[in-house]
This record gives structure tokens, sequence and C-alpha cells, in this order.
């Protein structure tokens, strides 16, 4: 295979300059060893900040974001949900913290006004009694799986392309240049050769064993956050702790539900990583002091992303690690034609493509400047299932009713099942539970999975796409990552749910016996 | 509100398999019973009677003889409810439910004493002790028998060829139909079409579809939605039509084959009722208790009575989680009628394993009341809480049936064994009869 740009890794960063790279008239093929927002970009909070939280911490990433949220909100408006956000202080908290806060937002240009509580409490009743201070901030909720394959399809509509479940397993390398990089697709195990004229890492947390393959070091550290999800919509606005960031102490509406992050614990390896039990009641205890209902909650999914840090050296609390992005021409390192984007933050993703495009130009002589600033972000509705709720208003529109839902908790029509696995397989990609669990919300209602991936799979089983042997080692798969994100929460009724899974699947279907 | 003051022998808490076995047991043997609790949990049963599938879990041991794995169980895990008796009455409590469910036209297969794997709506096999009629052909399976599959569009989770690319390997033959009822697409539940089943003209047609298929078939493999009533009179006509051995296969909730052994169970209860020997009350929950030393009294309440219940012995058969007999807290789990102590792991870190398919199971799946041999809970010093209170089915503790595949096999025990034990110290001494079979 022949491109312009190898652009290695589908998260945020990596779907966004596919299409910034397209819009400017190079072609491209993005390669991902998973699927779509694998990693860091489908595991985090949702969050378009309004660049608050970093004041103190990081000015210089406050301020980008503040600046990106503000694009973000013009040119990819379908993708967000402008909740607005509060910053709250409860009783105890830092009073010197709170006192420097709106001056620190006005000097980084931040938009913030002041809030007194009583009004506060009327805004968002679930807050607590305690509180002491509020400011009302820019924030907004955006869903990064429809920003992924909205990024896509619009470099797809320009001649790009994307492999998913493809790894890179080298690069050939001579003369400073890599020649081709060599990949492999872990599904059929067909070994390929894609060769480019300019190769961008963009692995996010995997940039350093990208890198490696080139010779290259690239000195990484990772922290993992881990975040929950309330089965019901908590606030209508994202709600910060207002203090130094740490840990339990913001709340991002998504749709229906309401997510509770997050944490920072350095890993060594970010493909091992999970929420811990006694994690998850960390993150219950911080988030319960600003709103208590936290703390007797229903808790439908926990998960865990990792941020991609660049070492400066020191074993430095993470959190002081910049949060702001790096951008490396490995030119200095003696390969011409490579390039690694990581950090960085969703907020900033348009940004982070916009400053690696510009170095991929200048190698192709391009002169054009970046568009994304000024070109709204097109609709396809690819991505329209991976919203919650999407379906209610698609069938009050619609006039045919007998359409069967394959998930009920998050009411997902087998008619919308049909068109995902037309758009995965429109795109070269094999249609799985797991492919289509990416880019639907199946699976991530009350009863996590337990239903539609059976109702799933025995719709897939009769589709001429799907091999029906490989079927219970997919389910088997689909459940599990489920289970990942259940394991830490199971009290009270989601417990409920899991002992429903159980009976289903290991009491009759008996599939801990099978091996496959 | 309604209030109606009732007492009785014994008061059964819970209407689960466990508290429907209790049920007709204690009828039987003439006493007065009450039944308190929600049926309704039996919609999620697949109607099949386990025993002993697995044992040991780890490597995992399909038990052929139940009895093998039985006399390893009991060295290994003296606490679990199995290692409270032995053998003989828990193929006499099995042997009590099957007389029971038959009487109420609902037909099991009689035990040959060993484990028989059914096919399931997976495509595994599944290890079990007892099977309706409807299910018991699967066991004609073999390689030189042509197989066909149906399925039913509509009818979601349930598909013909997943469950044939799974056979494959075993068979030297196997076909799948699909039969469109309704438009593609539409929804077809399984209470749905198992009523059309009870159909004649609509089975003529099933029968028609499946002989004009042409594949030749000697063995038929169905979703288990045929009939909800006079189910094995309704399979054995479709035999009868299609000139073929059938057999339904089990799918997941809500199933057909547990619908009908609620159905049966009430029928039952309700002939009973007709001699004031036993009253369900159902959907019923209980408020409060206050134990004496000679009786329980217990205030019941559904949507609209309010029951004062006096009641010399009580069996607790409510359940685990799922029907509430169990309540887990962020960081506890408790018994939700009388406040019993729950044996349970020490921290909600050791109540899952990261793997859900783990095979020694999940430890919080032994959580659970401890019992005497007798299945009277006791404390934590192992005396009992009540000379009268009984504990029976899925919330005792040391079960993980899931793993096991005892479930059935506990509850039948359990309930069957408290009853018994009941009735046997308290029966008149002039009453000589010996009801312990």
């Amino acid at each position: 295979m022949e491109t312009d740009v190898l652009i290695i890794g589908g998260g945020v960063t990596g779907t966004g300059i596919a299409r910034d790279l397209a819009l400017r008239g190079l072609n491209t093929i993005l390669i991902e060893k998973k699927d779509l927002n694998a990693g860091a970009s489908g595991g985090n909070h949702g969050l378009l900040h309004s660049g608050a939280r970093y004041i103190r911490s990081d000015p210089e990433a406050a301020s980008e974001c503040q600046i990106e949220q503000a694009i973000l909100k013009k040119q990819a408006a379908h993708c967000i949900e402008e909740t607005g956000g509060l910053f709250v202080a409860v009783k105890g908290d830092d009073e010197n913290y709170i006192q420097d806060f709106p001056q620190m937002c006005e000097q980084l240009h931040i938009q913030c006004e002041k809030i007194d509580p009583k009004k506060a409490l009327e805004m968002e009743p679930a807050l607590s009694k305690d509180l002491i201070a509020v400011y009302q901030v820019n924030d907004a909720s955006i869903n990064p799986f429809k920003l992924s394959i909205e990024n896509m399809n619009n470099a797809i509509s320009f001649g790009s392309s994307y492999l998913t479940h493809t790894e890179i397993e080298n690069f050939k390398i001579e003369n400073n240049k890599i020649i081709y990089a060599g990949a492999r697709n872990k599904i059929s195990g067909k070994i390929i050769k894609i060769r480019a004229k300019t190769y961008v890492n963009a692995s996010g947390a995997w940039a350093k064993n990208i890198a490696a393959m080139a010779g290259i070091n690239v000195n990484m550290v990772f922290s993992m956050g881990s975040l929950l999800v309330t089965s019901q919509r908590i606030t209508k606005r994202v709600i910060n702790r207002l203090r130094m960031p740490t840990d339990g102490d913001i709340l991002v509406p998504g749709g229906v539900v309401s997510i509770l992050g997050t944490t920072s614990i350095r890993i060594e390896d970010p493909d091992k990583i999970y929420p811990a039990v006694d994690e998850v009641d960390h993150i219950i205890e911080q988030g319960g002091q600003m709103i208590p209902a936290l703390k007797e909650s229903r808790y439908i999914r926990a998960y865990a992303g990792v941020r991609p840090l660049v070492s400066m050296g020191g074993d430095d609390d993470d959190r002081e690690v910049s949060r702001g992005f790096t951008l490396l021409d490995h030119e200095k390192n003696g390969v011409d034609n490579f390039i690694t984007i990581t950090g960085g933050k969703l907020s900033t993703y348009r940004l982070m493509a916009e400053k690696t495009s510009d170095i991929v130009c200048k190698k192709h002589g391009i002169t054009q400047p970046c568009k994304t600033k000024t070109t709204p972000l097109p609709s396809t509705h690819d991505g329209d299932w991976s919203e919650p709720g999407v379906f209610i208003a698609d069938s009050i529109d619609s006039k045919t009713f007998h359409d069967s839902y394959l998930c009920e908790c998050e009411m997902v029509p087998a008619k919308a099942i049909d068109r995902v696995i037309d758009s995965i397989k429109r795109n070269g990609g094999s249609p799985n539970l797991e492919s289509i669990a990416v880019r639907t919300r199946v699976g991530k209602g009350t009863c996590q999975g337990t239903y539609c991936s059976v109702r799933l799979l025995s719709r897939l089983c009769d589709n001429k796409d799907y091999t029906a042997a490989n079927g219970l080692n997919d389910l088997k798969l689909f459940l599990n990552e489920r289970w990942k994100g259940e394991h830490p929460l199971l009290w009270d009724q989601t417990l409920v749910h899991s002992s429903l899974k159980e009976m289903i699947h290991c009491g009759l279907f008996c599939l801990e016996l099978d091996e496959q | 509100m309604k209030k109606q003051d009732i007492t009785c022998d014994v008061l059964i808490i819970g209407a689960g398999f466990a508290g429907m076995a209790a049920c007709a047991r204690a009828s039987e043997l003439g006493l007065k019973t009450i039944m308190a609790g929600n049926s309704s949990q039996l919609y999620f049963a697949s109607g099949l009677f386990d025993f002993l599938g697995v044992y040991p879990l780890d490597p995992a041991t399909l038990l052929t003889n139940p009895e093998t794995g039985l006399d390893l169980l009991k060295k290994e895990m003296p606490d679990h409810p199995y290692s409270k008796t032995g053998l003989k009455p828990i193929l006499n409590s099995f042997d009590f439910i099957i007389d029971y469910l038959r009487s109420a036209g609902l037909e099991y297969e009689t035990s040959k004493g060993r484990n028989i794997s059914v096919l399931t709506a997976a495509g595994t096999f599944k290890p079990t002790f007892l099977v309706p009629e409807t299910i018991k052909k699967c066991q004609m399976i073999k390689r030189n028998k042509n197989l066909l599959i149906i399925d039913f569009k509509g009818l979601t989770g349930f598909s013909a060829k997943q469950i044939a690319a799974r056979l494959k390997k075993k068979l030297n033959s196997i076909h799948t139909l699909s039969i469109e009822l309704v438009p593609d697409k539409t929804v077809l539940p399984p209470m749905h079409l198992a009523s059309m089943f009870e159909n004649d003209v609509f089975l003529e047609k099933i029968a028609k579809k499946i002989c004009n298929c042409g594949c030749q078939a000697d063995l038929l493999g169905i979703p288990a939605v045929c009939g909800i009533n006079k189910s094995l009179n309704i399979l054995t006509k479709l035999e009868k039509m299609t000139n073929l051995d059938i057999f339904e296969i089990p799918m997941m909730p809500p199933s057909i084959p547990g619908l009908r052994l609620k159905n049966a169970f009430e029928k039952q209860f309700a002939k009973q009722f007709k001699k004031k020997r036993v009253q369900f009350l159902s959907q019923t929950k209980i408020r409060s208790q206050i134990i004496n030393e000679n009786e329980f009294i217990l205030n019941a309440v559904n949507q609209n009575m309010e029951t004062r219940i006096e009641a010399k012995c009580v069996v607790l058969a409510s359940g685990r989680f799922q029907s509430g007999g169990l309540y887990a807290h962020r960081k506890q789990i408790f018994e939700t009628v009388f406040n019993l102590p729950v044996h349970q792991p020490e921290h909600r870190n050791l109540w899952h394993h990261r793997n859900l398919f783990e095979k020694q199971g999940h430890l919080i799946n032994t959580s659970g009341i401890e019992t005497d041999n007798v299945f009277r809970p006791v404390d934590t010093n192992g005396s009992i809480i009540h000379k009268n209170l009984y504990a029976a089915g899925a919330i005792l503790a040391h079960n993980d049936w899931t793993r096991l595949k005892s479930g059935s096999g506990v509850s039948a025990l359990s309930a069957f064994t408290a009853v018994n034990d009941f009735y046997n110290s308290h029966r008149p001494s002039a009453d000589n009869s010996n009801y312990e079979k």
C-alpha cells in the first residue's frame, strides 16, 4: 500500500490529523492496533475544558483549552453539549485558592462569573449544602467517539482510509528515512507493507513503543485515571471542585448519565489498566463531598484511561508533569520523515493535529494553512448511535415501528446495528461484538451486555460477513470487557444485574467451561 | 388497605424453586402452609434440574456421575449444603418434586442416576441431572445423526446458524432452517411464540415448512417455546407430523420451561388452597417480624392487603441478590428479612475475580446463610438462631451454583430436609406414619 502519510493511532489525535491533512490535500492511511478510541481517547471524562482547572497547575494548557473550546463549539457543535460548568468549594477547602481563582482566570482570559451559593443550589440542587464559593465557567461535554468517527469519515470523503486491528511491527529505515512500515492484521494475520512519504506516530501511550521501532527513545511515564458512570444524569452542568486538581473532583454530564472522576496513579504498562475497588471507593468519597448524592448513587460502569506524559525526568507528582502535548520531529534523531505527537488532552486534540500537520506539510512542501479552525466538521450520522437516547428521537420521526431492539437498556434497534455493520464493512473493517460496541450504545446500559450480547451475536451469526464459529469467543471477550468496568462497582443494583449475567452466561450457557 | 390475620404451621418466605419445593412438601405432609413472595423469578429458571455438574472446579471436571463428585466435595467442602446429608435425601427430594410436578401435568424424565448434557442456545452443552421430557431427546445427538435446527425470525437471541457453527465438528450432518412468521426485524417474544404453538393450525404450518426444507433430517432441535401448557403433547404432535425426533433448546430468559414450572407448582397449590392447606400471598414482602419461643409473628404486605401471620415455623427461601433475599451494600452484605448473620468475604476487593469466567468462581457466590445439618441458620458461634427457623435454596452459603451446577439440587434438598425436620419434631406422637422416604 502507498500513501502520502501513514498515521499510527486511531484516537482523536490520529483521526484529527487525518482530517487536517485531508483538508490540505494530502492522502493518508491511518492504522490502529485495536479500534477507534481504544486508548485514552475512549477512556476519558468527555470533558471540553474551559481551562479553569489548570490555571495554577499548568497555565499554558489552561490557555490552550480556553482557545480550543471556543473553536470546537463552533466547528464540531454536533459532538458537543454546551452544558456550562461550575467550580464549587465546600467547607474546609483551601481559601487562598478560592480567593485567587477569579484573578487567575482573568489573566488567562477564561470567562468566570461568581455565583451566590444559594443560587448555585437552585441551579444544581444536587450540590452540597456546605458550599462556600461557586464560579460559573464555559465547560462543556464532548462525545469523543462521535468526534473520532466524524473526523475519520471526513478524511475518508477526501480519499483517505483506515485499517483497524492492524499493528505496526517494524520500520524499514534506509538513509535516515523510513522506507516502509510492516504491519500485521491481528484478526486475519495478514502482513502488509505500507509505503509513505511521512510517518506520524500518534499512538498516545504507545508512542514510546512505536518510536522505539525506529530506534528512537521517547521517555514517557503513564498516569492512569479511573472514572465512574452513574446510572442517571445527576447535574445539568459540569461540576468541578474549586481546589488544586486532585482525585474525584469532576462530574461531567454525558447525555443521560454523569461521569465522575478521576485519579492519577503512576503505572508501568498502559495495556494493563483497570479501576480497582479501593480506587472506586476513594473517588466516591471525594465526589460525595461536593455532591452528597454520589455516595448513594447507582454506578453502572467504571473505566480507566492512561494519560501519556512525556517525562522531564525526576519523580514529580504526575499532576505536575505538564498536561500539555509533546510534538517531536525526529529529523533531529536522524529519521527525517518521522514525527511523534503525544500527551495533551481531548480538549486540545485539534490544536495537536494542526501543529503536527504543519510539520508534515512543511516536509511535503505544502503551504496551505490549517483549515480545521474555520471549516465545520460535517455530520455523517455514522457516529449517532454512540450517543445515548438517539433512538427515541429517531423512532418519533420514523413511521416504521416494527423494529426490534437488540439492546433494550439503551434502545438500540436492529436497523441501527445493520447500519453500523454496513459502515464497518464500508471502511474495510470486520463486524464483531466489540467493533459494534465501539460505535453504538450496545452493552453500555444497566444490564451491561447480559442480554444484548446474545441478541447481537445471534443476529451477527445470520450475517454472511461474520464467522459464526468464533461467536462464543467473541461473546466471552465482549462480556469480559464489560466486566472490567463492572467489577469494582458490584454492590446494590449493579450486583443484581451481574448476578443475572452470571446466571445466564455461566449457569446456563456454561461459558466458563468453554475452551476454544 | 385491607387487613387479615392468619395462622399457619409453616410460613415459607420466597416463591422461587426452593420456596415452591418447601411449599409442596409442607402441604403434602398436611401442614397448614403459607407461601409469601414473588414467583416471577422462575421466569429466569432454565427448567433444568442440576444436581452436581462440575467438581472439582479447576481444572473443571464435568461429572457423568454426580455421586463421584459428591464424595470428593464432601471431603473438600465440609460446609457445602450437600455435605450436611447423604446422597439419598438429595435423590429423594428430586423424586418427590418430579412426582409432584407430574401430578400437575409437567413431565420430567425419570433419573438414570447420572448427568446428561443439554444443548443450549449458545451452542454449548450444559451438564444437568433431570430435564423436562420435551428436552430429553438432545441426548440423541450423535455423530451419525442428521440434525436440523430451526429458528424463528424475530425470536432474538436464538440463531440456528450459531448453534450449527458450534456443532459442526461433532456431527457429520447438520442443517438449519429459519422460519419467518413476521416481517424481518419485528420482535417475536418467546411467550407469544409459545402460545402460538398451542394452535394446531399453526403447528401444521410449521410442520409443513420443516418437511419441505429438504434436508432429510432425523433429529430436530427447536427453541424452547413449544407451548406454555401441555408442551409434551404439542411436541409429540409435531413429532408425528414431521416424523422426526424433537427436542427443545433452552435459551436465555424469559424462559418458557421456567414458566411451565411456575404454572405447575401454582396449579397444585390452587388445589390445596381449596382444602385450606396452602395459601399463596403473591407479590408480598415481609415488613416486620417478632420471634417468640414457639411462634413467629410477621407482617406481610402486598398492594392491597396487610396480613398478620402467626407461624410455628419459618422457611426462609428468599434467594440471593436478584430476588432480594440478600442485599449488598458497598461495604457489607445483609440478609433482608431477619438480619441474620451472613457469611461473606472480608472486603469487597475479594467479592469478584477479575475474569468473569474464572473457573473457581467468584467468592461472593459462596456468601450466604450458614446453617446446622437440618438447615437452621446459625450465628457466628454455630448456635441455632431459633429451633423452628430454616433457610433453603440459593440463600445458603458455600454453594456457588453457577459453577458447580448445583442450584436445583441444593434448593430441593434444603427445602425438603427443613420441612421434614419441622414435621418430624412436631407431629403428634400418635401419628406413626413415616413421611421420610
